[in-house]
C-alpha cells in the first residue's frame, strides 16, 4: 500500500507542476523541432514563425513545447514566452494590449508598485554619500577570483558572436 | 539625423555668437563632419587623436567672463578626442551619483558584496583593465539596470527579485558591462546630447557634483531615461551573453531573464521606463537568437541557483 502511494503521489505532484509551468509562448522564427534536447536528436516536426505554442519545460537552451499535435524541444531563443504574439515590430503588441485588457486581474495586481519615470531621474541631485557607499564595495580581481573558483566557475573559451549583417547592401564607402 | 544636427548647430553658432567672440561655428562644423562620417571610415582622421593647436588657440583667446558656462576646458573635454579613462570615470561618478540621488542603495552589506563579486568576475572577462568596476542593487520596485561609463553597474531591486540563479544575475549584469566596454553611452554624449547639453544653464549644485560634467550630460540623471539606440541594445546582448559564458556560466541566463519580461503584462508600471529605452524582450530574442543558432550549443555552463543571494 505505501509502495503504490508515494508513486502515485509523485505522479500527481508532477502532473501539477508540469501544468503550473505550462505557458503560452510565439514562436520567433521557422524552426525545428527536436525529440531531444539537442540538435543532434530526430526532428519531431517543424514550427512557423508567429505559431502559437505551449511551453511544457525548460532544459539549458531548450524549451519543450507543443504545437498542435506535434511535440519537441526548440531552440530557447526561436520562442518568446507570454501571450504577446510575435513583439514589439509584429502583430504582437495588439494582441498583448487585448490580453492585457481581458484580464484586468494582473493590472490590479501590480498597479500599486510605482516605477521609476522620466521625471525622477531629471530631478535626481546627486548624492555623494550613496555614491561613496557604492565607491566602498570594491572587489579586486583576486577575490573575484576566489569567488569564482568556490563556485566551480572556470574561465571557458567561447569566440564573439558575429553582428547580424545588415538588411541593405552597405556603403561601398571604404572600397572608394 | 542630418537635419537635427544641422539645426542644433545652426542654433549653437547664434548661442556662440551672443556667449563670446570665438569661433564655435567652425569648430563644431569641424567635429560633427568627423563623428558623422566615423561609422563610414575605417581610419580615424588625424585631428580626432588631439585637439587642433589653431582650436585649443582661439578657444583660449577670449577673457571667459564670470558667468560664462562653457569654458575652453569643457569645450575640448567635448568635443574633442576620445575620453580617457579619467574623463570617463569623472563622467560615469557624475551619473552615477545622480542615479543614486534619485533611487537610494539597498541596505544590504551581503547582498552588494555578492553583486560585486558576480559582477566583478563577469568584468574580469571583458578585457576592461582600465577601469574599476562598481554594481550596486537600488532599492526600487521597478524592473530595470543601468550601466554609466567608468565602470557603474546598477540593477534595481525589482528585477532581482525576479532572477532565479547566478547565471541569471550574471546575464544582466554582462549585458550592462558590455555597454560599458563597448561605450555606448560616451558615444551617444558625444553625437548628438552633449551638443544640446553644451547651451544648458547649470542648475545643481549639490557637494561633490562635477559641474563641468553636469553641463554635458543634461539635466540630473535623465541620461538614462533618453537610452540608448535599439542596436545598441542588441549589441550588449550579443556581447553580453558571451562574457557571461566566458565566466563558465550557463549562457542562457540572459534569455531566461528576457524570457521572463516579455511574459509580464504590457502596461505594468513597474516596466515602463524599461520598455521605453529598450526594444521588446521578444524583439530582443529574436535578434539574440539570430546571432546565436547553434554557436553556443557545446557549452555547459553553471546556473548555481544554490549560491543565489535570495533577497527577501
Amino acid at each position: 500500500m505505501k509502495t503504490f502511494l508515494i508513486p502515485a503521489t509523485l505522479l500527481v505532484l508532477c502532473v501539477s507542476a508540469a501544468s503550473a509551468f505550462a505557458a503560452p509562448g510565439t514562436v520567433l522564427r521557422n524552426d525545428k523541432l527536436y525529440s531531444q534536447p539537442n540538435a543532434a536528436s530526430k526532428a519531431a516536426g517543424s514550427v512557423a514563425k508567429g505559431a502559437s505554442v505551449n511551453i511544457l519545460s525548460k532544459q539549458g537552451g531548450w524549451l519543450r513545447v507543443t504545437s498542435g499535435k506535434s511535440t519537441g524541444w526548440i531552440r530557447l531563443l526561436s520562442v518568446r514566452a507570454g501571450a504577446g504574439g510575435l513583439g514589439g515590430a509584429g502583430l504582437g503588441d495588439v494582441v498583448g494590449a487585448a490580453t492585457t485588457r481581458s484580464d484586468p486581474s494582473r493590472v490590479v495586481a501590480v498597479a500599486g508598485l510605482r516605477g521609476l519615470n522620466d521625471e525622477d531621474l531629471k530631478q535626481a541631485k546627486f548624492n555623494a554619500d550613496e555614491l561613496a557607499r557604492l565607491n566602498a564595495w570594491h572587489e579586486t580581481p583576486a577575490q573575484a577570483r576566489s569567488f569564482a573558483a568556490q563556485g566551480g566557475l572556470s574561465v571557458t573559451n567561447v569566440a564573439a558572436l558575429p553582428a547580424p549583417q545588415p538588411a541593405q547592401t552597405p556603403s561601398t564607402w571604404e572600397a572608394n | 539625423m542630418k537635419i537635427k544636427v544641422m539645426v542644433l548647430a545652426v542654433s549653437l553658432v547664434s548661442f556662440s555668437g551672443v556667449a563670446s567672440g570665438f569661433d564655435f561655428g567652425k569648430l563644431l562644423e569641424e567635429r560633427i563632419n568627423q563623428e558623422l562620417n566615423k561609422d563610414k571610415q575605417t581610419q580615424p582622421a588625424p585631428a580626432q587623436t588631439s585637439p587642433s593647436p589653431d582650436a585649443s588657440q582661439s578657444a583660449a583667446a577670449p577673457p571667459p567672463s564670470a558667468k560664462q558656462k562653457i569654458d575652453a576646458g569643457q569645450l575640448g573635454f567635448a568635443l574633442f578626442g576620445d575620453y580617457s579613462p579619467e574623463e570617463e570615470t569623472r563622467i560615469g561618478k557624475q551619473i552615477a551619483g545622480n542615479l543614486l540621488g534619485a533611487v537610494p542603495l539597498v541596505r544590504d552589506d551581503k547582498l552588494q558584496r555578492y553583486v560585486n563579486l558576480v559582477g566583478n568576475w563577469v568584468a574580469l572577462q571583458s578585457g576592461r583593465k582600465d577601469i574599476t568596476w562598481h554594481f550596486g542593487v537600488l532599492d526600487t520596485e521597478d524592473i530595470n539596470a543601468f550601466a554609466a561609463p567608468g565602470g557603474y553597474i546598477f540593477v534595481t531591486k525589482g528585477l532581482y527579485q525576479r532572477l532565479n540563479s547566478e547565471a541569471e544575475l550574471a546575464g544582466v549584469l554582462a549585458h550592462e558591462v558590455a555597454h560599458v566596454t563597448k561605450k555606448h553611452h560616451l558615444k551617444v554624449l558625444k553625437q548628438s546630447s552633449l551638443i544640446g547639453a553644451l547651451g544648458q544653464a547649470a542648475s545643481s549644485k549639490a557637494k561633490g557634483s562635477d559641474q563641468v560634467v553636469q553641463n554635458l550630460i543634461g539635466n540630473g540623471a535623465e541620461i538614462m531615461a533618453r537610452g540608448l539606440d535599439k542596436n545598441a541594445e542588441f549589441e550588449a546582448d550579443r556581447v553580453g551573453i558571451v562574457f557571461a559564458a566566458r565566466a563558465g556560466y550557463d549562457p542562457w541566463g540572459l534569455p531566461e531573464v528576457l524570457q521572463d519580461l516579455a511574459g509580464l503584462p504590457a502596461k505594468d508600471s513597474r516596466t515602463s521606463l524599461l520598455y521605453k529605452t529598450h526594444p521588446h524582450p521578444a524583439d530582443r530574442l529574436a535578434e539574440l537568437g539570430d546571432a546565436v543558432g547553434g554557436r553556443l550549443d557545446a557549452l555547459h555552463g553553471k546556473d548555481l541557483p544554490g549560491r543565489f543571494y535570495r533577497l527577501r
